[in-house]
């Protein structure tokens, strides 16, 4: 192939093939001026092949009235010039005609006597093709009627039925042959058998009949129109003559007539009906006219079958679709709601693998490759800017990605925020596929002296496709775009809603400060006088009669506690506002001076401490002071009743954490109520049996959940309790994104 | 301790005032209490204004300020006084019922020479305020007052 160079590629597919200057042989063509009949091209043929004698710049006249009279009805605006069969001095011809900025392009062909002789009428031919492809259950059936009226109508060897995919290359999906050409049903054939410029001229028009090959061109003169100067073009008409190349392709192929009409979806050439001869084989312009409607009909029907599906594919997709939106809108996170639902999330677009990417948090279901690999995919198709990506076949773009094959080929992706690289993508493997080729596609062209000549070689060639997934229908590609939008809403929703949120939250906090301010300043004052009016009234009273000093001392104590709760109140509250200043913290020290705190509350009781070696806590030093007061007072109280209290501090390095644990020998609790000890407010004792406010335990949580922590608690009736703590180590504040 | 100078409470609450002022009974402290029921007129007294315009002259021995005062509050009496540098060696002792975090700050910044958080115990209310009275009236030596211009 080191012969065949870019220019000579490019020379092929830049070949002018509308405008040959030609056509081939076995009809006779003319152009008339649409104004005044006067005749401006002819085939060199014309006179040879229709006994005409009109000559250029002349009118046509009386020799045949015929043709006059449907040319100028024709031109009238009168019937279309399609086909009609027309008498030429006694001959009866079929003519067509169709104008261009050139001319009126009319065709003249004789009507062989044996191609007249449509077993059962053209009619009835067309009538049971339409009856099949009512009946037709799937695409292969509809295709299968259609070659077999094309052929039956047409009379060719073999016709075939070829459907081309998104990169062109035409599969046989149905064949029907009299057995004198090799079969070639299910072999692929590359899309660079049928260059690009023959592709817009068939989607222009749809029929095109070669007799015989090995024909001689008849050239067309004058070669430039009079009109505009430029060579005739040729687009339309049926006896247009072809490239060189492809008359040399089909002698190659061993064929010396054929035919091909095209299919148009979409105004896109989705397929062509061809039929193919050993020998030279004409097919009459009104047989034609049939086949072009066979391949009509058989076009809508293609289109409307897609159709069809695509709206039940959209449906089926679009339902999962709403079940995700609906189960993700009770979520907070997207990603946690996707997971959640894998199955959907997968459904969408009927994929193996998913993964979300959401503000650098990774998440993915099904078949997934690794973590690595789904970043730098990530990364590379956010690179290209597209909002929705897609491709069956991701190592033929990235050929890195190659090794993933297995997991990963076919990807779809969304890009689902505006700001931050989050996408969604989903996955699908690689399928292997064994190829029959109608000739090494590989070796489509062969080197000639001086041009390209099409391949010599159709023989079976077997392939392996790989790195290639099943590809995504346009209705899972839709489904996944129209999902996009849903989940911008859902994240903008969930934004504003965030927003508003922390607005509210916002003032809730000012107006929770303010009231606090004013319980400290307010109420707490009240309690202090009743307090010191009761302690000055008993010391001025020192007779009073023990009824009298009872209730007295009764007040002092319940304005006390009320005092306190207001205080304990009050730190619970301030506890949340209040900014965490961490640092390290020598926790033996603490437990050391919480210890000596403690002596008042003491008393006169034994106490024994045990306090063993702490490791050192990152955190706020007066907020786990706090805490650590809150459960080594609560062992001094609860070990009341002991003749002797014990009291164990102690502590752990965890690794990530570092663990605080007080234990005692004290009154306990029942399991049970272990959740409910760190509730605000929760008391498992009576009040006269140890006094105190409920939230001591409550702002222990608080406080070790501020800081990343954990509680728990331990106790037997009777036996004791141990409450024990967790806090995080201090994090490393690198930067390093994990993973990055 | 020849010349026992007075100690200026100030004091809106007219219960806390009882209160505080058997507390300092209690001390049997010899100097003198003046009173002052908000911000305005214990400025008036530092400053020999209104009032306070024919007074001895000199400063208290210490200043015991609630924090929430009518007409001009604590903080400002006590922005006022360490602002000024010939009163700003008086000592100031905040009083308050406030345990919140940002009075502390606040009159930490502003100098404020201790904070006491009014216990509702009162016997520890007796205790804080006998502790202060002492500390301020008559251990606490005050500076030599610097003399400007010299």
């Amino acid at each position: 192939m080191s012969g065949v160079t870019p220019e000579m590629l490019a020379g092929c597919a830049a070949e002018p093939i509308h405008i040959p200057g030609a056509i081939q042989p076995q009809g006779a063509l003319m152009v008339l001026s649409p104004e005044d009949g006067r005749l401006r091209h002819a085939s060199r043929n014309l006179r040879e092949v229709t006994g005409l004698s009109v000559g250029l710049g002349e009118r046509l006249n009386d020799e045949a009235p015929d043709l006059l009279r449907r040319i100028e009805d024709w031109l009238a605006g009168g019937e279309p010039a399609t086909v009609h069969v027309v008498d030429i001095t006694g001959r009866p011809f079929t003519m067509s005609g169709h104008v261009t900025a050139q001319g009126a392009v009319v065709e003249l062909e004789p009507v062989a006597s044996s191609n007249t002789a449509v077993p059962h009428g053209l009619y009835g031919h067309v009538r049971a093709f339409l009856d099949r492809l009512s009946h037709a259950a799937s695409l292969d059936a509809m295709a299968e009627a259609a070659v077999d009226h094309v052929r039956a109508l047409t009379g060719f060897n073999r016709t075939l039925l070829y459907r081309f995919d998104e990169k062109g290359d035409g599969t046989v999906l149905a064949e029907s042959s009299d057995g004198v050409l090799p079969t070639l049903l299910r072999q692929r054939f590359p899309a660079s058998d049928i260059p690009a410029q023959a592709r817009a001229l068939y989607v222009l028009n749809r029929l095109r009949l070669i007799v015989d090959a090995g024909y001689t061109p008849c050239p067309v003169e004058p070669a430039l129109s009079p009109v505009d100067g430029r060579r005739l073009d040729l687009s339309l008409a049926a006896l247009r003559s072809v490239s060189p190349v492809h008359l040399e392709y089909m002698r190659n192929m061993g064929t010396q007539a054929s035919m091909s009409i095209s299919i148009v979806v979409n105004g896109g050439l989705w397929g062509l009906i061809s039929g193919h001869s050993s020998g030279p084989h004409g097919v009459d312009a009104q047989v034609r006219g049939a086949c072009d409607m066979i391949g009509q009909v058989l076009s809508l029907n293609i289109e409307a079958r897609q159709q069809a599906e695509h709206a039940a594919n959209r449906l089926r997709l679009g339902r999962r679709e709403s079940d995700l939106l609906a189960a993700l809108s009770g979520t907070e996170a997207l990603d946690a709601g996707l997971a959640a639902n894998s199955e959907l999330w997968l459904g969408i677009t009927e994929a193996d693998g998913a993964a979300a990417l959401v503000e650098g948090r990774l998440t993915t279901t099904g078949r997934v490759p690794p973590e690595n690999v789904l970043r730098d995919l990530a990364a590379r198709i956010h690179e290209t800017g597209e909002q929705v990506f897609s491709t069956p076949s991701l190592a033929a773009l990235w050929p890195a990605f190659a090794a993933e094959a297995g997991i990963v080929s076919g990807v779809l992706a969304i890009s689902v925020s505006q700001i931050r690289p989050d996408l969604l993508i989903w996955l699908r493997p690689e399928i292997v596929q064994e190829v029959e080729w109608a000739g090494n596609p590989h070796k489509a062209v062969e080197e000639g002296a001086r041009r390209l000549h099409p391949r010599r070689s159709f023989e079976t060639w077997r392939e392996q496709v790989r790195l290639q997934a099943r590809p995504w229908s346009a209705a899972q590609i839709e489904s996944a775009a129209s999902f996009r939008a849903a989940v911008q809403n859902f994240l903008l929703h969930h934004a504003e809603e965030r927003a508003e949120l922390s607005d509210k939250l916002e003032r809730t906090n000012q107006e929770l400060e303010a009231f606090s301010y004013s319980v400290s300043h307010d109420l707490r004052a009240p309690f202090r006088h009743i307090a010191g009016y009761a302690e000055l009234l008993s010391e001025r009273e020192a007779g009073l009669e023990p009824t009298s000093r009872h209730y007295l001392t009764s007040i002092k104590e319940a304005a006390a506690a009320a005092g306190r709760l207001v205080d304990d109140l009050l730190s619970f509250s301030q506890l949340g506002r209040h900014r965490l200043a961490s640092s390290s913290l020598d926790m033996n020290k603490l437990a050391a001076e919480v210890k000596r705190s403690l002596a008042t509350d003491i008393g006169a009781r034994v106490v024994e401490w045990e306090i063993g070696d702490l490791p050192p806590a990152w955190g706020d030093g007066s907020m786990i002071r706090q805490a650590l007061l809150n459960l080594m007072q609560n062992a001094v109280k609860y070990t009341a009743p002991r003749e002797v209290a014990r009291i164990r501090v102690t502590g752990a390095d965890l690794g990530e954490a570092t663990a605080y644990t007080v234990s005692d020998n004290g009154v306990g609790f029942e399991m049970a109520y272990a959740r409910k000890l760190f509730g605000v407010f929760q008391r498992l004792h009576l009040a006269e049996e140890f006094e105190g406010t409920g939230i001591g335990l409550a702002l222990v949580k608080r406080i070790v959940d501020r800081h990343g922590g954990t509680v728990s608690a331990q106790g037997t009736p009777g036996k004791g309790a141990e409450f024990s703590f967790t806090l995080p180590k201090r994090q490393t504040p690198t930067g390093d994104t994990p993973g990055g | 301790m020849a010349d026992l100078r007075p100690i200026l409470l100030v004091e809106d609450n007219p219960r806390d005032l009882e209160l505080t002022l058997a507390a300092l009974a209690k001390c049997q402290l010899a100097n003198k209490i003046v009173v002052a029921r908000d911000g305005a007129e214990a400025l008036d007294y530092l400053y020999l204004r209104g009032p306070h315009a024919d007074r001895v002259p000199g400063d208290p021995a210490v200043v015991l300020l609630d924090l929430k005062l009518p007409k001009v509050d604590g903080i400002e009496v006590l922005e006022q006084v360490k602002r000024d540098p010939a009163q700003r060696q008086i000592p100031v002792v905040m009083l308050t019922s406030s345990r919140e975090e940002r009075d502390l700050v606040r009159s930490y910044e502003l100098g404020v020479n201790a904070f006491v958080v009014k216990p509702v115990d009162f016997n520890a209310f007796f205790e804080a305020i006998q502790d202060l009275g002492m500390f301020w009236a008559i251990l606490n030596e005050p500076p030599p007052r610097l003399s400007y211009g010299t």
